[in-house]
Order: structure tokens, then sequence, then C-alpha cells
């Protein structure tokens, strides 16, 4: 049952392999593995007796056909040498020389001949790119599959006898660059980048929202600095402005604390804030382009990376300002005690952070 | 190491080398192979299909999309091979009849792309002047060629005693080698007339190779007579491969610039006491 399940699986392959293949089918299998990039492991699996028959060309062996699989394995230990001119495995361009073991097992039911397992071992040599392979014992043709941490499926190739094969990449290709999943990872670095990443951009936003508790407000002051982050953010990516993280970093530590110092004395929204807004954004834009090179950005989708970034950075302040306004403006703002409860408290907090940041960050 | 070991090693390594590194040929004989070609009645006997060249030969498992025909032809009649569709060896035959056993593999066409100079030197090393002889008339010679390529394979074994009557039987094969006489029963150093026939027809011309597996890098060659014949002297002792090979124009619907038929022919014969010992029994 085990043999005809066998039969079977071989069946499947041919019948698979029909439209490619040029040539007849053999029974040789090669199966390499490529350990972590260092070492290697090729077991070739082959009819015992017609490879000593062919290797045996002084005929010392007069019918290998009929010899046991014992004395088999001893004649193909014996013709280590030969075997070897006819193997080729190679690293770039460099010939290596493994070790070679040579095993042979009886045939897996009466009428089967027995088996040979030659396995080849060793060291892959660093920093090696590419491997080949050639195979010149048989005068069929063989499936080459080779296995190894790049490829999550073995690659199988056909290959007739003295055929080498296509190189294999041993290094994992770039995965390809996709529009979309470059999107959709850009928008989430960007949300994240405020939400948790960027406390500094939170308070700020609060800072904006606290003003006041009417729409208008929030609405005007948020307008503006979207436009002048977007600005700054495209500017410095493009590199058409450059300044310094150093200056950057305390003055957006500064704008906080000025937005928060205002919101103490001032309850109605002025023109000259939503200017002031315009400029501390153009701040903020610098610092999310600082944020943006750190995380490198792909060169085939620049813009998209660019403008999903900044979709995401824009989400992320949306959703503070409204969990801050599912969490105390929707039930207080309209109440008297607000002002003075909830506003200049938190703009007292949000002022002494950002001033000890400006000075942390001198 | 003594130098006199040295120096045989290094000699027998140059004749490995000489042997092994011979340009190989840019296309394979195939044959079956019986485990035996001496069985006795009711004997099973396991077949290997084999692809390679001067006999050294890999066995090919069975590949149930490219048989066309692998049938058994013996005193009662044709019948079909036990296959062991993906396995190696590809089929069984019972030994049911006394006689001369003739057993066929027909295969369906496997295409193949040649590049210009490879296709050159395969049509030269199988005698096909005139499919050379087309592509030079029609400036084809430095091209590429696609070609589909059948094998009818034949082996011949026998079992027992019998009549000198019964010879090898003709399959109906596309190209087919058909042995004029019984190669078991002829008498030592005669010549063995083998016809080749293509679609039943005697084929004239064709280049017919026969080589021993004791010696197969020495070939007997001829080129068949008007009626498809050629005589050769087979020495006796070992398994003699006969081989011929014919190209016609594809067919249009195959997408291929030319067909070609693998004939070939194994059979053992046995050395002269074989024969004489069968020869008394008679």
């Amino acid at each position: 049952m085990r043999v005809d399940l066998k039969l079977l699986t071989v069946c499947a392959l041919l019948l698979s392999a029909a439209t490619v293949r040029a040539h007849e089918l053999g029974t040789t299998r090669v199966s390499v593995l490529l350990q972590g990039g260092k070492t290697y492991d090729i077991e070739i699996v082959t009819d015992a007796a017609s490879l000593v028959e062919k290797l045996d060309t002084s005929r010392v062996e007069p019918s290998p056909a009929d010899a046991s699989p014992d004395r088999l394995q001893s004649l193909l230990t014996r013709f280590d040498e030969t075997f070897r001119q006819r193997v080729t495995l190679a690293f770039d361009a460099s010939d290596v020389h493994p070790a070679i073991a040579y095993a042979v097992s009886p045939g897996a039911d009466a009428v089967s001949s027995p088996m040979a397992t030659i396995r080849l071992t060793g060291q892959i040599p660093p920093g090696a790119g590419h491997f080949t392979w050639s195979y010149a014992w048989t005068f069929a043709s063989y499936a080459l599959t080779v296995r190894s941490a790049v490829a999550e499926n073995p690659a199988t190739q056909w290959l007739e006898g003295a055929q080498t094969s296509a190189p294999f990449a041993l290094t994992a290709p770039a995965p390809p660059v996709n529009r979309l999943s470059t999107g959709w990872r850009y928008l989430a670095l960007g949300f994240t980048h405020i939400v948790p990443g960027g406390l500094d951009h939170v308070l700020f936003v609060l800072g904006i929202y606290l003003l006041s508790g009417r729409a208008r407000s929030v609405l005007w002051q948020v307008s503006a600095f979207t436009v002048a982050h977007s600005i700054t953010l495209g500017l410095s990516m493009y590199g058409i402005v450059a300044v310094s993280p150093r200056i950057v970093e305390p003055l957006i530590a500064l704008s906080i604390a000025y937005v928060a110092i205002e919101n103490i004395f001032l309850s109605e929204l002025k023109s000259w804030r939503v200017a002031l807004v315009f400029c501390f954004g153009l701040l903020h834009g610098m610092g999310f382009a600082g944020a943006l090179k750190e995380l490198g950005l792909p060169r085939s989708e620049f813009v998209t990376a660019l403008v999903t970034f900044n979709v995401g950075v824009e989400a992320g302040q949306l959703a503070v300002i409204g969990t801050a306004f599912m969490l105390v403006g929707w039930s207080c703002a309209h109440r008297a005690w607000y002002r003075s409860r909830i506003v200049v408290p938190a703009s007292m907090l949000i002022a002494c952070t950002a001033v000890y940041w400006t000075l942390q960050r001198l | 190491m003594s130098l006199p070991s040295t120096l045989r090693r290094l000699a027998l390594l140059t004749v490995t080398a000489l042997v092994l590194w011979r340009v190989p040929l840019a296309a394979h004989d195939m044959w079956i192979e019986p485990a035996t070609f001496s069985p006795q009645l009711g004997q099973v006997v396991s077949l290997r299909l084999r692809v390679g060249q001067d006999l050294l030969g890999d066995p090919l498992r069975l590949d149930p999309s490219l048989v066309n025909q692998f049938v058994v032809k013996d005193a009662d009649g044709l019948r079909p091979v036990v296959r062991r569709d993906g396995g190696d060896p590809a089929g069984l035959v019972r030994v049911a009849a006394p006689g001369l056993v003739v057993i066929g593999y027909h295969s369906n066409p496997s295409a193949i792309e040649m590049a210009a100079d490879k296709f050159n030197q395969y049509l030269k090393e199988e005698g096909l002047d005139a499919v050379s002889a087309a592509r030079a008339s029609r400036n084809e010679s430095g091209k590429a060629a696609h070609e589909i390529f059948s094998r009818c394979a034949k082996s011949l074994v026998y079992s027992g005693s019998a009549t000198d009557a019964q010879g090898d039987r003709p399959l109906g094969f596309t190209l087919e080698l058909v042995a004029e006489g019984n190669p078991y029963t002829e008498r030592p150093n005669q010549d063995m007339p083998v016809r080749l026939t293509y679609e039943n027809r005697p084929l004239a011309g064709a280049l017919v190779v026969a080589m021993n597996r004791l010696n197969p890098a020495e070939k007997l060659s001829a080129r068949t007579d008007k009626d498809g014949r050629v005589r050769l002297k087979l020495r006796p002792g070992g398994m003699w491969l006969i081989k011929a090979v014919h190209m016609v124009p594809a067919p249009a619907a195959s997408h291929a610039d030319w067909a070609s038929y693998w004939a070939s022919l194994t059979f053992e014969m046995r050395n002269n006491s074989q024969v004489s010992s069968l020869n008394s029994q008679r």
C-alpha cells in the first residue's frame, strides 16, 4: 500500500510535469537545503546500479545490476573521485568542494532496484549571493528542489542531465513595492506618530482645542495648522527647506507652551491666533518631516508615502480632538465652570510640561 | 603511495577522463531492458525502460501520459503489459507460452527545442542526411529546430524450446525493427537479417546501428537496402541493442518542424555452448 501511494504521487508529478518536460523523466531527484545562509545539505537519490555502470568505465564490476546494496555502496565510495568530476555546485562563480557520503538501500519492493542516496554537505562561502547546480551523471531529466529560509516554498526546476540550473538567490529580493500596501503602511505610521508616539503634538492639539468651546474656533485653528504642516512636511521631504532639529524641536515645545499660556488669558478666537497657529504648524511640519526621514521613504512610491503619512498624522490629530470632545467638551463646554475648572488647569499643566520640554531640548 | 601505483592510478584516471569527457551525444537512445532474457515458463519478468548512450542508461519511470502502447506478443497473441504507472521497473510480463516473447513500448510524442548546432550534430550522428539536406536547401541550417520525438522500443526474450519458424513478429509500430528469424536459435557467426519498416512499409537508406553491452563503444552500422533490410554480423554473448532513427516533417497541428521516431530492439545473443545445447534439446 505504501508503495502504491508513492507510485500515485510520482504519477501526479509526472502528469503535472508533462507540459513542461522535454526529455523523459528518470528516477533521479536532487534536493538542496540551504540552512541559514551558512551550510548546504544536498541529497541525490538515484538508481545505484546504473550510476556504478557509468562510473565504472574500467569494468571493475562485470554486472552491477546483480550486485548487492552493500557492494554497490562500496563501489560508489571507491569511485568518489570520478563522481566529483561531473557534479558542480557553485556559490556565485566559485566551485566548492563538498564532503560526500554514499549510501545504498535495497529497492522499495521485490522488483525495484537498489537506490543510492548521496549526501553532499559543506559551508556556504560567506557573502555568497547565488547558488548553481549541475549533475551530469544522468541522461534522463530530473527534478531539482531547493529549500531555504529565503523562500517559503521550495523552488523546483526540471533539468536535463548535464544542464546547469538557473542561479538560485540566497538573499531575499526586496519585497515588491505596491502602492496600496505602501499607502496603508505610511497612513498607519502617520497616525501612530501622533497617537501614541507624539505626546508633544497631542498636547499642542489639546491646547488648540481648549481655547474655546465653539466648533468654529477648533475648525479654524485645525485647518490653519493642517495646511501649514502639510506645506513644510512636503518642502522638507523634497529638500527645499531644511532647518536643523536642534532649532525645530525646542521651538515646537515653545509653541505648545505659548498656546497653553494664551488659553489662560484668552477665551475668544482672534484672527492673529489663527495666524500664529499657522506659523506653529510650519514648525510642526518640519518635525514630522524629521520623523518621516527617519522611517525612510520608498523611492518609487515617494508621493504616495508622503501624502498618506500626512493623512495619517491628520487622522491622529482628529482622534485626539474627538476624544477630548467626548470626555469634556460634549457634556460641560457650555457650563459656567468649564473655563475655570477644565480649561485653565489643563492649560497650566500643558504649559508647565511644554516649558520643561523647551528647556530640556535646548 | 609507491611510484608504479601512482602511475597506474594516473593512467586509469586518464583513460576514465577520455571515456567520460567524450562529447555527449545530442540525443539519447531508449530501449527496453528485461530483468532476464531467458525466463522460465510462468516466470514474471520486470521490464525497465532506459535512456542513455553507449548502453549506459538511466531508468525511466513509466509516464502514463506518454504511453501509446505497452504490449507483449507471444504464441498466444497480443496483450497489454502489466503497467506500473510512475514506477521503475515500468511493467511486468508473465511468460505464459514457450518460445519468443516480443515486448513493445510505443510512446506518444514529446516536444523538444534544439539550438541549430546541436540539432545539426544530432542529424549527423543519427545519419539523417535527408533532413540535413532539406534544411540546407531551405537555408534553415542555422535555425533552431522544434521537434517531436516518439519511442518505438522492442525487446525479445525467449523461453524454453521452440521451432525455428517462430521469430520476431511486427507489432505495427510507426517505425519498427523486426529481427528476421530468432536470435536465440541462430547459429553462431551467421549474419542476422533485420528489417526496418516505417508505417508498415520497408524503409530504405536508413542507418541501423548495433552495439553490445560487453563493448558498447564498438558499433556495427549499415544502411538499409531497398527492402529495408540490413545484415549484421552479431557476435555471440551479451545483450545487443539495434537502433534506427527516422525523421519526417511534423504534422502541421503539432507546432513542430520535425517528427522523429526512435526504433530500438534489444535481445541477448547466447554464446556458442548455450546455442548448441539448445539445438540438441530439439
